[in-house]
């Protein structure tokens, strides 16, 4: 099942890595989701198989128990069950991409407002936009400038 | 042992004088003048008390004095009884000197404030003093103190100089070698402020950076020297180390190193050929700093560092030592003497003469030092080394140099340092000029002074060497072709300044570049004489030390009181500085070498031979190595941080992966796992499916071009990586990816919108797009080889067990009798993911939470305030569209 993991956590990363060094904007932001997915598949491997050992595991049935301790509260049949900590470290991962994914979005279109491309080798040469009549655009002003 | 206090003091005196002359009132000269003054004044009165208190380390007690009294005085029997009767170690040192207690001050390092005062520590901490405080009084006369330029000159100056001063005194006192280090780079750097005085002139300034690094990266050899001989003898004291000199390994090749290492710092500080070019270019600093720093003081460090190294490399008698020592050193130095004298005939600017005449100087001094690896037979008996009152010869120089440096500003000050301009110029100022043509005999080595007798040593170590080895008589021919030429610029001076025939009279040669170097001075342009003690003391801190001369040379035995003492080596004069009669009387090959050296000299100086303005080839180094330096770091800056954020990532990608590669060809282990893991890829066929569509998805995101629908193909990505976490039995992480998924596919829908699709010629060209699949490809295999091997030895199985044991309540107590009595404390949860949030790992999840927050923040304050010209956007692109 790891090894089932590892080409994920490839084809993800290869796949964000591929876009990431592409020109556009819109792009790179997809390939930093793909890559948070990857990262997150990865730690997710760390927690080993989860088919028990002793079993051919061909059905769900023969899998580990989720990290949720049931009746037998006092002895926990830590053995058969999945390893809790990647999972901690995933949620927060998840929770904190999700926060990532919505200011990039946010820059792009602030960044699409401002010069007026998302291209990224025009970036650097386009002059800042100021044909726009609104007054508060007229240079780029970084986040947290306007209230 | 000696208490270090005297000789600490002594060291911080002329810099904590220094900046206490900041405190007066600007206009307040002579108060500033003392008290500048007091600070070398004092550390030569402390310097002198030590050594009264406790004696020259190594020289004995005064009983050990009287034994070599008698040994002196029994060496004629001696050599009566038995015609091989061996000088088995130096006469003049009793023991390997003692360095005093020390002051911790950063132990771990070996590096503690601890001083060593034997002769040659004593006597140049001496020297640099007593120069020092005529070096203060020629500032006064120099920088003048009427006029407010003067005065804020004086004010700049006097600090630079006991900041400069205690340095010094450090390099020649310490006695940790790493100590000596720490003093050393302060003087390269007090040098550079000091050679950089006139911060306006440019051409000073790339001259003092030019002697700054090439003096600091022989700082950095010093380093590495130090470093290694340290570490491979475990010695970080110079007293130490010349105790257990015997015990060194002379085979060993780490000590061969370090030697070395350490020869190239002192080589470059004393301004050996090749890298002697620093020293005439560092002329572009104020006459007093040229006196002090390029003449007496800090270009002798490095001879101080060789005469230091002597008795730890070489052990005189003993027949054991470094063998690069006396070829490498000797040869070198000879080198630097010829070519030093010869330049220096062929120079117009005082200052460039008599730098170059320093050149020389120190190359004999580094021969001298080269020589005692020499041992030798003379009249039936064997000598350890050809090495005699090495002191004598350090004091000769100092004690003639900074006299002709002093005038030589002086003159330049009134008239002109270029020489052909000085025609008469006795006449107008006889008591600069007298003093300079006092000194100037003294650089000829003149019968009576005491150069004279230092020349007939030095000529004695070379000729009594080369009895066994022949080629040594090259290096008295060399010796005789630099004294020559020292002779032939006295020879010019004196008909030039007293106007005579054969001088270097007006216009007979142009002035062509080299007076740009005097022009370096702003003091070059005349000035009118200052009356009174003020204006004398532009030349009158010459006259003692002229005096010196002429005492060391008519009355060698009070030179002897004076400077005997100091004195370590003494094999063939073991009884002092012979008198002038004495050498007069017993004619010899260096009497006549001298007498050969006087004869030539006069000739060559009369004649119109060199008299040139010669350019030193050597000066295009330092300037070729910058700019090419500079232009590669140019270069190599233009390519790597070429501005494209593309290529970094790729730089930085390529490099893990390629690291990853070397960690894989190195350790099999790297290799094992695969195997092992492909074999059970499909236990689980649910698992095996979900994977391959996660791939799928994420393969098909490139392929397509519309913006929908690669932003549904990243939906479902995400919802089968929902799916693989159902797999691995989570289910915190699939209900919140699922949420996440859903509105992140709303956002992406709703601000993709918004954003303009690039022109299709923007969408990249197909071999850029071969090249950003291999990048990733690899970079993605690389990623996935490193999941697959650390998953495989399951490193976090053991925290895991642990948490869950602990989530609800910990394991059961018992008490003594084995009675369970309860349970440990818990995170008292029975969902095991969420305890480890909220409980064992809360400031993580409160972190989480700011970064949420943040992020929030972010967006808000950035999209509120347009939320109108949105709106206005989406209207306008909707009917565009």
């Amino acid at each position: 099942m790891t090894f089932v993991m590892a080409v994920c956590v490839a084809a993800c990363v290869g796949v964000s890595v591929y876009l990431l060094l592409g020109r556009d904007l819109k792009g790179v932001a997809m390939g930093v989701f793909l890559l948070g997915h990857g990262a997150n598949l990865s730690i997710m491997a760390m927690s080993g198989s989860p088919v028990l050992p002793h079993d051919k595991g061909l059905s769900p049935s023969n899998l580990k128990a989720a990290p949720v301790l049931g009746k037998h509260v006092p002895d926990p049949a830590l053995a058969g069950m999945v390893d809790p900590l990647p999972q901690a470290l995933v949620l927060t991962a998840i929770v904190i991409g999700f926060a990532v994914m919505g200011f990039l979005l946010t820059l792009l279109i602030i960044t699409n407002r401002s010069t007026g491309t998302l291209v990224v080798d025009r970036l650097a040469d386009e002059p800042v936009c100021t044909t726009r009549t609104d007054t508060r655009s007229e240079p780029f002003q970084p986040a947290g400038a306007l209230s | 042992m000696a208490p270090p206090g005297l000789l600490l003091l002594a060291v911080v005196a002329p810099a904590l004088t220094g900046l206490a002359t900041l405190f007066l009132p600007r206009v307040a000269v002579t108060p500033r003048v003392l008290l500048a003054a007091a600070g070398p004044a004092f550390a030569f009165v402390l310097v002198l008390s030590h050594l009264g208190a406790y004696g020259v380390a190594g020289h004995g007690e005064p009983d050990t004095h009287g034994a070599r009294i008698h040994h002196t005085a029994a060496s004629p029997t001696a050599a009566a009884e038995g015609l091989d009767a061996h000088h088995p170690a130096p006469v003049r040192l009793a023991s390997p000197p003692a360095g005093t207690d020390s002051i911790a001050w950063v132990p771990d390092l070996d590096l503690n404030l601890a001083f060593l005062a034997d002769g040659l520590g004593g006597f140049f901490a001496l020297l640099v003093a007593g120069i020092g405080v005529l070096i203060v009084l020629y500032a006064r006369g120099y920088f003048g103190g009427a006029t407010d330029q003067a005065r804020a000159d004086l004010y700049r100056f006097y600090p630079t100089l006991g900041f400069f001063a205690s340095a010094m005194l450090g390099v020649v006192l310490a006695d940790y070698t790493l100590l000596t280090l720490v003093f050393w780079e302060l003087t390269s750097i007090s040098s550079f402020l000091l050679i950089g005085w006139n911060r306006y002139d440019k051409p000073a300034l790339k001259l003092a950076k030019q002697a700054f690094f090439t003096t600091g990266l022989g700082g950095m050899f010093l380093l590495g020297g130090i470093g290694l001989l340290g570490h491979h003898t475990g010695h970080w004291r110079w007293s130490e180390l010349l105790h257990h000199a015997a015990e060194l390994d002379w085979a060993a090749g780490t000590l061969r190193c370090a030697f070395l290492l350490m020869f190239v710092g002192a080589a470059s500080k004393s301004a050996q050929w090749p890298l002697h070019f620093w020293l005439p270019g560092a002329m572009a600093a104020p006459t007093p700093v040229s006196a002090y720093l390029h003449s007496a003081t800090m270009v002798k460090a490095g001879v101080f560092l060789v005469g230091r190294m002597l008795p730890l490399f070489v052990l005189p008698g003993e027949g054991v030592g470094l063998t690069i020592w006396p070829g490498l050193i000797t040869w070198l130095g000879a080198v630097t003497m010829l070519y030093g004298g010869v330049t220096a005939v062929n120079q117009h600017d005082l200052k460039r003469i008599f730098a170059y005449t320093t050149v020389s100087q120190l190359g004999l001094l580094m021969t001298m030092y080269g020589l005692a690896g020499f041992g030798f037979v003379y009249g039936g008996k064997a000598y350890a080394a050809a090495i005699d009152l090495d002191i004598t010869q350090i004091a000769n120089h100092a004690f003639y140099k900074a006299p002709l440096f002093i005038t030589a500003g002086a003159i330049g000050h009134y008239l002109s340092r270029s020489l052909p301009d000085l025609h008469g110029a006795f006449y107008k100022f006889p008591a600069i000029c007298a003093t300079m043509l006092l000194a100037g005999y003294a650089l000829a080595a003149g019968p009576g002074t005491v150069s004279f007798q230092a020349k007939e040593l030095f000529l004695y170590a070379v000729y009594h060497a080369a009895d066994g080895h022949p080629w040594l008589w090259i290096i008295l021919a060399m010796t005789v072709a630099t004294a020559a030429c020292n002779v032939a610029i006295f020879v010019r001076l004196l008909t030039t300044l007293l106007g005579l025939p054969g001088s270097m009279g007006k216009g007979k040669a142009d002035d062509g570049h080299q007076d740009h170097h005097a022009d370096a001075d702003d003091h070059h342009h005349a000035h009118e004489p200052e009356p009174g003690l003020g204006g004398a003391l532009i030349w009158l801190p010459a006259v003692p030390l002229v005096a010196l001369q002429y005492v060391g040379g008519l009355a060698p035995g009070v030179w002897d009181r004076l400077f005997g003492g100091f004195e370590r080596f003494g094999y063939y004069f073991d009884h002092g500085v012979p008198s002038l009669l004495y050498a007069l009387t017993h004619p010899g090959v260096p009497l006549y070498a001298s007498g050969l050296a006087i004869v030539l000299g006069v000739l060559l100086g009369l004649s119109g031979l060199l008299r040139g303005q010669h350019t030193d080839v050597h000066d295009v180094i330092y300037p070729a190595v910058e700019s090419g330096t500079v232009g590669l770091g140019r270069g190599l800056f233009e390519l790597l941080q070429n501005g494209s954020l593309r290529v970094y990532l790729t730089v930085v990608l390529l490099t893990l992966t390629a690291c990853l590669g070397v960690a894989a060809w190195q350790d099999p282990g790297m290799v094992a796992p695969v195997a092992a893991e492909a074999a059970r890829a499909f236990e689980l066929p649910l698992g095996a499916m979900v994977g391959a569509l996660v791939v799928v998805t994420a393969l098909l995101l490139p392929v397509f071009s519309s913006r929908i629908v690669r932003v549904l193909i990243l939906g479902s990505c995400g919802f089968t990586v929902v799916a693989m976490y159902v797999v691995y039995r989570a289910p915190d992480l699939a209900l919140t990816q699922l949420m996440v998924e859903i509105i992140g596919v709303l956002l992406f829908v709703l601000v993709l919108r918004l954003l303009p699709e690039p022109p299709a010629s923007e969408r990249g060209r197909p071999v850029g797009r071969v090249w950003r699949a291999a990048v990733g490809a690899a970079v993605g295999l690389a990623l996935g080889w490193i999941t697959l091997v650390c998953a495989h030895a399951e490193p976090a199985a053991l925290l895991g067990e642990w948490f869950s044991q602990y989530s609800y309540h910990g394991p059961a107590l018992y008490d003594a009798a084995g009675e369970k009595v309860g349970y440990a404390r818990g995170g008292g949860g029975k969902n095991v993911v969420n305890v480890i949030l909220v409980d064992f790992r809360g400031f993580d999840t409160l972190g989480e939470i700011s970064v949420l927050g943040l992020a929030a923040l972010g967006v808000w304050s950035m999209l509120p305030g347009r939320r109108r010209e949105l709106s206005r956007d989406t209207a306008t692109e909707a009917t565009l569209s």
